[in-house]
């Protein structure tokens, strides 16, 4: 109990380190996010045009990422590429590696949705003499968006758990920060259910505003729908 | 790129032995948290769907919760947290249990959504001919509700084989911790994770194209929008 009792002395000392370090976890995911969107959606589109080499350099790319752990892809940023004089910060490295790692899954999720719009809808954009790019622009993906948005929301809440192992480079997010108020204080019960809860009610927020966004999109979504699905 | 081979070729006979023995390990792990995420995920989704409100109420906190916290969190608080009161665990014991017990809120919603899948005229049937609810969940609904809940099975599996790479955070005896060490002792980080990494690559493709296989011969045949 004495422990406790520390604990609730220093409280606000530890959320003095914490919440500055809950921003950068949010940065980190932020960053990160952005990173895959951009990455999935080129992966996605390049494999729309359909050249054989394309599409395998793309699929190798979408496998050999979703067949290992993020952390091995972390530590080869990280560490690996000092070996060919390649030095990024954690920060850095944590952004590069949850977003491009995040880009192959975000690709697969892209083309699921860009595939579930039907065939007629381009078709019937070129008749109109729309070139391939404006249709895929103005026609495809506007509808594939509403397709997409469950899983890419469900995915950022992911990512915002994930960004925890980035503490593993010593990048200073909540993790990181937590684990050095262990090394001084030893109240390792304490911080790591302090830092649980923060977690969660990050998760929890994050889920809300998803929960928010897909229903908006979803009643939009359905004026002027006839075709789809 | 010479240059790497060359070190494979100079290091690569006392890498891979090291590296496989402890990719053992990463399956013991993995299969060992799969059994613990089995079992109470299994337990929470039949708790969540009983007809007793306090059951529901505890299976559907729990998965909130756990599902809302990242996976290192609870390895942290297992096993540096509860040493504080006295439960101390090896690291492996405590991966197997950190990923068993988040796991399960994942393998819930999983069968839950399996469980409800099955036609409620299954049951209905099955309390008319005179089994108890339990033997008809049991006998006929769960033996269907699996064929359903095979393929996200699978992807759970190989999305836990690669997250046992979180212990080595932890210092559990694993695939990436080895790593680790040799890239440390060698200074060859580069060539030493992406060894793991192949190693991650070869143990996951297996399933996941079994599953891809799976789930398409599954999908046969049921309508599609």
């Amino acid at each position: 109990m004495l422990f406790w009792e520390r604990f609730v002395d220093n409280l606000p000392y530890f959320l003095e380190v914490l919440i500055p370090a809950a921003g950068m976890t949010v940065r980190i995911a932020a960053g990160a996010f952005v990173l895959a969107i951009v990455v999935g959606l080129v992966l996605a589109l390049l494999q729309t045009i359909r050249i054989g080499l394309v599409t395998l350099v793309v699929r190798s790319y979408i496998e050999l990422i979703r067949g290992t752990p993020v952390l091995a892809q972390l530590f080869i940023l990280y560490f690996g590429l000092t070996e060919v004089g390649i030095r990024f910060t954690p920060i850095q490295a944590a952004i590069l590696g949850l977003g491009l790692n995040g880009g192959a899954y975000l690709a697969e999720v892209f083309r699921a949705g860009i595939e579930s719009i039907h065939a007629g809808q381009m078709e019937a954009a070129l008749t109109v003499g729309m070139t391939p790019l404006t249709a895929m622009r103005y026609v495809i993906l506007p509808q594939a968006l509403r397709v997409v948005v469950p899983p890419t929301t469900n995915y950022s809440i992911a990512l915002l758990k994930d960004t925890a192992i980035v503490s593993a480079v010593a990048a200073p997010e909540i993790m990181f920060k937590a684990r050095n108020l262990v090394m001084e204080t030893y109240l390792s019960a304490q911080i790591y259910l302090l830092v649980a809860i923060m977690y969660l009610v990050m998760s929890l927020i994050l889920a809300f505003i998803s929960r928010r966004l897909e229903r908006r999109l979803g009643e939009s979504g359905t004026t002027g729908q006839a075709g789809a699905a | 790129m010479s240059e790497m081979l060359a070190v494979y070729q100079k290091h690569l006979g006392e890498w891979l032995p090291q590296l496989i023995d402890a990719a053992g390990n990463t399956l013991r792990m993995t299969a060992l948290a799969f059994v613990l995420a089995f079992v109470v995920g299994l337990l929470l989704a039949l708790a969540k769907l009983s007809p007793i409100a306090p059951l529901r109420l505890f299976a559907s906190g729990y998965i909130e919760v756990m599902r809302g916290i990242p996976s290192l969190a609870i390895l942290f608080l297992i096993y540096f947290g509860l040493a504080d009161f006295g439960l101390v665990f090896d690291a492996f014991p405590a991966a197997v249990i950190g990923f068993g017990l988040n796991g399960a809120a994942y393998m819930a919603e999983i069968f839950r959504a399996g469980i409800l899948s099955i036609h409620s005229g299954q049951t209905e049937a099955a309390l008319t001919v005179g089994m108890t609810p339990l033997a008809a969940m049991r006998w006929v609904v769960l033996p269907q509700a699996l064929r359903v809940v095979l393929p996200p099975l699978a992807n759970f599996g190989i999305a836990l084989l690669k997250d046992t790479s979180v212990a080595s955070i932890i210092s559990a005896p694993e695939l990436m911790l080895r790593a680790r060490d040799l890239a440390s002792s060698s200074f060859r980080p580069m060539e030493v994770f992406l060894l793991a990494a192949a190693i991650y690559l070869v143990m996951s493709l297996p399933v996941s194209f079994l599953t891809r296989r799976l789930e398409a011969r599954f999908s046969r045949g049921q309508a599609h929008v």
